[in-house]
């Protein structure tokens, strides 16, 4: 397998960031460079060996509450809030 | 609308489920509707930078019970996977849910006829006795509730993380009544395993549909539609009737369908295009480093099955067989587990357990009681049912017993005495009121010997009338028969 | 002499003779720190004032009682900025404490400020923070390592007696070897990433950077155990390090992986770290030559996996929450493209997008799937080689510290300064990084060993014998 052509605005976009002509012209280049290095995996052999699976344990949650933040501290960080609800521009579908 | 005879449709269900836990999915706030918003949320709900999820073993159990109440293989190690996708009501724009590896996989949701629409109860389609086919359920976390102004959106994260259950049907339904028996009869093994309050209209039970058409005896399946904004399983069933009409009326203009969502519209009673899915969403699903496969064979899975409870089909066949109640009647019953518990305490005792239920269903529901905080004990009832089992009460009497039962409770018998409703049962003192009836009576006398033989309902009515109701009506038919006879 | 030129162990000592006062070593650090932190520019925030408080109310009967700490720029202090050296998180102040900053207070210590890093971790130089970049103690026309270049510089800068770091993919050791500092990245599992703002979730570890492995093992004592925030770290119980030590690697066998000594590497890193080895076998370890076979595929694996998981990791900066917000967006749509451009440096686009595209529909199978499973050979590379010897011996950095500037613009050049201690971090082992020499122009050079998973007492035990046999760590940059 060779390395693929990416459509760097295309990805960008799934990411949601939107990128200069300048940046899309510079991180094609070097994207298709380290793709280009990436190839060396699809040399390695791996029919037989599973993913990764880290160990399972059983390390979970009982389901007791432990206390929020306050309603205060919650907001503290928001760009913008009324009545305790964290503000956005209108979301379109 | 009836689907005309050359088209079948094609459903199949995506039902997300709010579980019944103190606390969410992945942290320690408490899992509750309806508070001040943003007043349970904290750094993990919240996404913020730094932060980890922990899975809540309670959620796992319940998904797990879920599985083995509908006969789902449970896997002995399952994964949660990040669901990419920007949207503000996630607080880490990916959605922790289960891709590859879900905790169950198959099983089945045996349609009950009695909890289809009511005016198909009767038809084949609802006898059928299908069973409907699931793909899979897994758990995941829900996202936040936004809130639409004019030029803005506001979003409240309490509801951000709590755990959701999701079950997918196979494409195995034909019709809206299918649909929504589906959802009832999955409600009721849902409440069965209190696993959750599952009302639709109250947001703990939400369902998106796939829909297509097929021409009858076509394997293909047709394009395929999904709807939203369905809020009741009524709604389920209308949008569906709507759906599958505007398919079929599109198909035989000639026109294609096109594989888009659609949102239904309740007041106007159609689907809009919300929106085409010419560019399918690239969800980039991959395992979730933060959170270890998850083993379900070191002693969740036992955990879960300790609360296994009686499922509604087995139920409902224990309740015909021990009680002799109609297939209705045990589906009522099997509807609610506080009255069906009410139910059989009240039978227990009874000579005639039938009678209890009809008392129960038809009387006592009619009063919109609460089974579990009413004070009048269900013992009451087989008390009732035995009375007149026995002959100390008539019907007539019992309808007495019982008003004054819902008035002031007490034993049926107190209340018999209290009233002074004993039956009169002396053949003598019976004797002696059917003679005065036939000599106040010759012309109903007359009659009834030529041979109008409803004459003796008047003869009947004056016994009763003397023994101010307490006579008993069938010793009195015979008696006066024998008289009349002689 | 200055108190900001002790060791942790040393300053506790003295402290608990009460001949010394917290409040004095800060003082002496401050001193410092207004001498040196212009050229340095190691901190992107300083506590002058509540550190001066905590000190007057410090508890010296803990472990780190009036030991003052700095902290990497991407672990959440309550109250604190936590800038990870991006615009995208301006003005934001952590409503809550990371693990390892709980940890460290309940030990007394305090903390002395915030160190500057490449943006979310991202880098291998410093250079990738949109707060300035970060100088090298012992020369400032050179690259301190990154990602933890603040840090590593602090500390062998003599401005901070220890700090934390986040190793990703050598973002502890790389900078410790360039500075010529002490620097351990734990075990996967052994320390709590809560409150770590995550690049990598698989492969992030918080670790300390220290003057001494004493200090070192003073630290990872506090950090180590299980968290029940975290899911992944490890159940074991936790454990005190190095609490003995003889300065012994008699019968220690020192595995040396022929893959990690390449024909044209810098000669004076080659020989260093070969001198280092043969130290170990005069006295009394055995050498092993053992064989990493998957090691030329690490770097590939880990820019896949690595960027993967990051793209998912940032996707919550979008400006909805906290953090900078872009102004006059038209939608949500809008906003989510305009924080987010304006907000990401040009490496953590890069990245992004590298990991959005092999996870995408189509790629994932041939880069996602397919590095996951040499992945798994990788660490039976590992788990092969710990069956062989106890430790593994090998350089941290293939070169001492560059130039600034030099590899800003070809970024995989700069991936490829990384090549000898990602694989540690794809397999889960530990390591340490330690100074094993000087070239002739005054760079340190680092000697990283390698332990087998959970395998730290092993580490810090060679480390500690190896450090106080030699002076390198004494030595002082230029003032």
């Amino acid at each position: 397998m060779s390395a693929p052509q990416i459509n760097i605005s295309d990805v960008a976009s799934l990411a949601r960031l939107t990128l200069t002509p300048d940046e899309t012209a510079k991180f094609s280049a070097q994207l298709s460079q380290i793709l280009g290095h990436m190839e060396t995996l699809s040399q390695i052999a791996t029919g037989a060996v599973p993913e990764v699976t880290p160990p399972a344990q059983p390390a979970l949650r009982q389901d007791i509450p432990t206390p929020s933040l306050s309603i205060e501290a919650a907001l503290s960080n928001a760009p913008a809030q009324a009545n305790d609800l964290i503000l956005v521009p209108r979301i379109l579908e | 609308m009836s689907t005309p005879a050359k088209w079948e449709a094609v459903i199949g269900l995506e039902v997300h489920v709010q579980l019944l836990t103190q606390t969410k999915m992945f942290c320690g706030c408490t899992n509750h509707y309806g508070d001040a918003p943003t007043s349970h949320v904290c750094p993990v709900c919240l996404g913020l930078p730094g932060s980890l999820p922990v899975p809540n073993e309670e959620a796992i159990r319940l998904t797990l019970l879920t599985g083995l109440m509908l006969g789902c293989n449970l896997a002995p190690v399952a994964r949660f996977d990040r669901k990419n996708y920007f949207y503000p009501d996630m607080p880490k724009n990916y959605q922790i849910s289960q891709y590859d590896d879900p905790l169950c996989a198959g099983g089945l949701v045996p349609l009950d006829p009695f909890l289809f629409p009511k005016e198909i109860q009767d038809t084949a389609e609802a006898k059928a006795g299908r069973s409907i086919r699931l793909t899979r359920i897994h758990l995941e976390e829900d996202v936040a509730k936004s809130f639409h102004f004019e030029d803005r959106s506001g979003i409240d994260f309490n509801r951000a993380g709590t755990p959701l259950m999701e079950i997918v049907s196979e494409a195995d339904l034909r019709t809206p009544g299918e649909a929504f028996s589906f959802l009832g009869s999955l409600r009721q093994v849902l409440l069965a395993g209190h696993v959750s309050h599952a009302d639709m209209e109250k947001g703990q039970m939400r369902c998106d549909v796939n829909v297509s058409i097929r021409p009858i005896g076509q394997k293909e399946f047709g394009t395929k539609v999904e709807l939203k904004n369905l809020n009741s399983t009524s709604g389920v069933r209308r949008a569906l009737t709507y759906e599958i009409a505007r398919q079929i009326a599109a198909c035989e203009k000639g026109e294609a369908i096109a594989h888009e969502t659609r949102r239904w519209d309740d007041q106007a009673g159609a689907t809009f295009t919300m929106r085409t899915k010419e560019k399918a969403h690239d969800y980039r699903y991959f395992p979730d480093p933060d959170l270890l496969p998850v083993r379900t064979d070191q002693g969740l899975l036992e955990a879960a099955r300790t609360r296994l409870p009686e499922l509604p089909t087995v139920l409902q066949s224990r309740l015909i067989q021990a009680f002799g109640v109609t297939a209705y009647q045990a589906s009522v019953l099997g509807a609610d587990r506080v009255l069906c518990a009410y139910f059989e305490k009240a039978a227990a005792q009874a000579k005639s357990k039938a009678t209890v239920a009809n008392w129960i269903l038809n009387d006592f529901l009619s009063t919109q009681p609460d089974p579990a905080t009413t004070p009048i004990l269900p013992e009451f009832f087989g008390e009732l049912a035995d009375l007149v089992a026995d002959g100390t009460i008539n019907s007539a009497q019992a309808k007495k017993v019982f008003a004054e039962l819902m008035a002031n409770p007490a034993s049926p018998r107190e209340i018999v005495k209290r009233l002074g409703l004993a039956q009169i049962s002396d053949v003598s003192a019976l004797g002696t009121y059917c003679d005065e009836a036939i000599a106040a009576n010759p012309r109903s006398v007359e009659d009834y010997r030529a041979g109008k033989t409803n004459a003796i309902n008047a003869l009947k009515g004056f016994v009763m009338k003397k023994s101010q109701g307490k006579a008993n009506p069938l010793q009195v038919d015979e008696i006066l028969k024998a008289k009349l006879s002689a | 002499m200055s108190l900001a030129y002790e060791t942790i162990a040393t300053l506790r000592r003295r402290l608990l003779s009460k001949e010394i006062h917290p409040r004095d070593i800060l003082k002496d650090l401050f001193t410092q720190i207004d001498a040196r932190e212009k050229t340095l520019h190691a901190y992107t925030y300083l506590h002058r004032e509540s550190a001066l408080a905590a000190a007057e109310k410090a508890d010296l009967s803990l472990p780190l009682g009036g030991i003052p700490i700095a902290l990497k720029d991407n672990l959440n202090a309550l109250g604190d900025p936590c800038t990870c050296a991006s615009k995208i998180l301006e003005g934001y102040k952590a409503p809550y404490d990371a693990t390892a900053v709980s940890l460290l207070r309940q030990a007394g210590s305090i903390l002395l400020g915030r160190t500057n890093m490449d943006e979310f971790a991202m880098g291998s130089s410093t250079e990738n923070s949109a707060l300035g970049l970060t100088r090298n103690p012992w020369d400032p026309t050179r690259i301190p390592g990154g990602s933890s270049g603040g840090s590593a510089a602090a500390v062998a800068g003599r401005i901070a007696l220890a700090a934390l770091g986040s190793d990703t993919g050598g973002s502890i050791r790389q900078p410790a070897a360039l500075c010529g500092c002490v620097g351990l990245k734990p075990t996967y599992g052994r320390v709590s990433r809560y409150g770590l703002v995550a690049f990598a979730s698989s492969l992030d570890q918080i670790g300390p950077l220290t003057r001494t492995v004493e200090d070192s093992a003073l630290l990872l004592s506090v950090l180590a155990g299980h968290d029940p925030r975290d899911n992944t770290t490890d159940l074991r119980p936790p454990e005190k390090f190095l609490t003995q030590k003889n300065g012994s690697v008699q019968g220690l066998r020192v595995g040396l992986p022929k893959e990690y000594f390449l024909p044209g590497m810098d000669s004076e890193t080659e020989s260093a770290i070969r001198s280092a080895a043969d130290w170990f076998k005069k006295n009394g370890a055995t050498l092993v030559d053992v064989s990493l076979p998957h090691t030329p595929t690490a770097i590939a694996v880990y820019y896949i996996l690595a960027t993967a998981e990051a793209s998912a990791n940032l996707a919550r900066f979008d400006g909805v929450r906290y953090g900078r917000r872009a102004t006059d967006a038209r939608d949500v749509l809008d906003l989510y493209h305009r924080t987010r451009s304006e907000g990401f440096g040009a490496e953590v686009k890069r990245r992004i997008i590298l990991g959005t595209f092999v996870l995408s529909q189509g790629y994932a199978d041939a880069y996602y799937r397919q590095a996951q499973k040499v992945r798994a050979l990788l660490r039976q590379d590992f788990e092969k080689a710990f069956t062989q010897c106890d430790l593994l011996l090998t350089p941290t950095s293939p070169e001492p510290a560059f130039p600034l500037g030099e590899r800003t613009q070809d970024p995989l050049k700069m991936y490829l300064a990384d090549v000898f201690t990602i694989s540690t971090n794809l397999a889960g082992n530990g390591a340490i990084s330690l100074p094993c020499g000087f070239t002739k122009s005054n760079l340190p050079i680092g000697l990283q060993l390698i332990g087998p998973r959970f395998g730290e007492e092993t580490i810090l035990r060679g480390a500690h014998a190896f450090e106080q046999a030699h002076d390198f760590f004494q030595r002082l940059p230029p003032s």
